[in-house]
């Protein structure tokens, strides 16, 4: 930051505070501190005012500075005494809110975000709270009191709800005394979870808090017993201490520049070499950027894919940024990433020096992950492409061969009708005719093994088609919902060949199909109450696996308890 | 006395010895077409008693031909060929209005006085 920009900072600051310090000077009349006092608190705002737009300027996407900003005039707005009763409302109104500023300015340090769901919670039911509470106050809090004999009348105040005031005051402490425990439970937390560094750049912020609240205290203290404070050297140390306070959030904030050791903690954590999601968190958590991305390079493809090998669109949104990382003058991956990281290119390019191997590894991964989705693909295609070409060919069969044979044999019948009976040559006639007859046999056969037509009808029909056709009585129990063609005709040669080495060896009275989809998996079961005793290595069920397998399906061969055999495939069917 | 017959085949051969076949068995051919279009043309112009359609034609299949024949009033019987068996076409023999189905391997004059035989 140049130094120019740090005088236009501070002469801004010291403009803002100059004005209500003469503000103050002007209200002395009606005020009820002495204008020292006054004139420290004002200081007080004026440091955390100037600290906060400097902050903000030096790390745009943090909120850090625009909170610390915010504190510091939100609570200037408590030292002036404003001769208007209605400006004095509002400014009483708009001052209750330095406190859920100030606890999501403690809690967002120094990242500028809220880490937890339940900070993000907390912090929005603080801010409710004040919401709330603030108004609500104003309608019975009356300033005129012995405190501030000189307060203007509160123009919002209801006589009626005076009564009120009483236990909304004792609400309010309450919920400062909730709220005042919970953030130092969080930063506590925080504290004894943070890692060295860290627990470094909070130090500052919390000491000068805990002597600040403290001193507080101490002064709520002493007013409670009776004892005059005004004027009290303690409270001028307060002061000092608050004051302390938004250098010390500056200093942490422009310290966090480089983590030096957050990213050695980065490299013993990749030594592990972690796949590409835990690598992807343990950036994140490096950059302290929850919501980065990670997309890995494929050179082949010259395209970016996720952890999971999926394409990704990389280019910077809005508050986003993408940093491309390199190793040797390759390209290895992109990271997508909040953009207030620009600030710290430092920070980017030393993570990604340090998970370069670790993102090598990764993106590899993620690259076999993709050819993998490739393989499947063309093998879905090439399942699909095959399916067709057996249909084709058994239409051909049918329309070519066999038609021409059929057209054969009315000429042989023809010809013996003709001939009228004449033996020698009508003995040769019916002999080509019987030749003819055992081709066609033979040419349906082969047709329906290539491709069963009835599957045209559905699954259902053509199951119940081999059901009649075996010599062993079948129950069908299929779901009627129609599935793709390669997966039909795989069901229906499972069922078929099932059936046929049940009629040829089961020795049984009794067979089932059970059809069943349910989680995204098609489940045919045929069973028998036979002897048993398949061999899963025979060809007839080594040539189901294959069917089954090449859909990304199981085929089980078990003997269950009661006896007889059960052939089970499982196929995925979306 | 056997009916007039139309014969719907896209195979000009088998056409030919159909049409010689049922002729020896007593039956007048009144003419052969070789697609579903042809075939409702040639129902409507030659009014045949009888039309034997192939169930796989080029432009539409012998149901959908039953189908348009049945919509015409006293219009022909009709009977579905194939080369496949009636087991392939599953529960669509049952409800299509054809009189019957006779396999091309089974395919005579007796046959067919066979499946049209109850006609009212």
């Amino acid at each position: 930051m140049s130094g120019r920009l740090l005088l236009a900072l501070s002469v801004a600051g010291a403009a803002i505070t100059g004005t209500a310090a003469a503000l103050v000077l002007f209200a002395h009349g009606f005020q009820p501190y002495p204008p020292a006092a006054s004139l420290a608190q004002v200081a007080t705002d004026g440091i955390w005012i100037t600290a906060g737009l400097i902050a903000w300027r030096c790390r745009p996407g943090n909120r850090v500075g625009p909170l610390m900003t915010a504190l510091g005039v939100v609570d200037l707005a408590r030292q002036l005494y404003w001769d208007s009763g209605l400006a004095f409302a509002v400014a009483q109104i708009v001052t209750s809110f330095s406190i859920p500023i100030a606890v999501h300015l403690f809690l967002a340090f120094p990242s500028g975000r809220l880490a937890t769901r339940f900070d993000r919670a907390y912090v929005a039911s603080v801010y409710t709270a004040a919401l709330l509470l603030a108004p609500v106050g104003q309608l019975v809090d009356d300033p005129r009191g012995p405190v501030c004999p000189r307060c203007p009348d509160n123009p919002l105040l209801v006589e009626g709800l005076r009564a009120a005031a009483a236990p909304l005051q004792t609400a309010v402490a309450a919920v400062l005394a909730t709220v005042l425990l919970v953030t130092t439970g969080l930063l506590v937390r925080r504290v004894r979870r943070a890692s060295g560094p860290a627990r470094r750049t909070l130090a500052p912020v919390l000491i000068s808090s805990a002597v600040a609240v403290g001193l507080l205290l101490a002064v709520g203290v002493m007013s409670a017993t009776g004892r005059r404070v005004e004027e009290s050297p303690v409270l001028l140390i307060a002061d000092a201490a608050f004051a302390a306070i938004p250098v010390a959030f500056l200093l942490g904030l422009l310290s966090t520049r480089l983590h030096r050791s957050a990213v050695a903690d980065l490299v013993v954590e990749l030594g592990t070499m972690p796949g590409p999601a835990v690598l992807r968190d343990a950036v994140a958590r490096t950059l302290r950027d929850p919501s980065l991305r990670l997309a890995f390079w494929l050179p082949e493809g010259e395209r970016y894919v996720d952890a999971d090998g999926y394409p990704v669109e990389v280019r910077a949104g809005t508050g986003r940024a993408v940093t491309v990382l390199d190793h040797d003058d390759e390209r290895l991956a992109a990271l997508i990433h909040d953009a207030s990281l620009l600030q710290e290119p430092g920070l980017v390019r030393a993570v990604g020096a340090a998970a370069s191997l670790a993102l090598e590894n990764a993106r590899l991964q993620a690259e076999l992950r993709a050819q993998l989705d490739e393989v499947r693909a063309s093998r879905t295609r090439i399942i699909e492409a095959g399916y067709a070409e057996r249909r084709r060919l058994e239409r051909d069969l049918h329309d070519g061969a066999q038609q021409r044979l059929l057209g054969v044999r009315l000429a042989l019948r023809l010809a013996r009708s003709r001939l009228g009976g004449a033996t020698e040559v009508d003995e040769l006639l019916a002999e080509a005719d019987a030749e003819v007859v055992d081709a066609l046999d033979e040419l349906r056969a082969l047709a329906r093994g290539i491709h069963p037509a009835i599957l045209a009808e559905g699954l259902q029909a053509a199951l119940a088609a081999i059901a009649r056709r075996s010599p062993v009585p079948v129950q069908l129990n299929v779901c009627g919902d129609r599935l793709s063609g390669p997966v039909e005709a795989t069901v229906y040669f499972v069922a078929a060949e099932a059936l046929a080495n049940i009629a040829k060896h089961a020795h049984a009275t009794y067979a089932r199909i059970d059809i069943t989809r349910a989680d995204g998996w098609l489940r045919v079961a045929v069973s028998d109450d036979g002897v048993g005793g398949a061999d899963p290595d025979g060809a007839g069920l080594r040539g189901l696996r294959d069917r089954v397998e090449a859909l990304d399906g199981r085929l089980r061969v078990e003997t269950p308890p009661p006896g007889g055999t059960r052939i089970t495939a499982a196929i995925p069917c979306a | 006395m056997p009916p007039t017959v139309l014969i719907v085949d896209d195979h000009a051969g088998f056409r030919g010895f159909t049409r010689r076949l049922l002729e020896a068995d007593g039956y007048t051919v009144v003419g052969e077409a070789d697609d579903a279009r042809s075939a409702l043309a040639a129902a409507e112009a030659l009014l045949p008693e009888l039309v034997l359609v192939d169930v796989m034609l080029p432009d539409a299949d012998g149901f959908a031909v039953a189908e348009r024949l049945a919509t015409i009033a006293d219009g022909p019987v009709v009977v579905l060929t194939s080369s496949r068996e009636a087991a392939d076409f599953g529960a669509r023999l049952a409800v299509s209005p054809a009189r019957g189905f006779i396999h091309k391997d089974q395919l005579s004059g007796a046959a067919l006085s066979e499946v049209t035989r109850d006609q009212p």
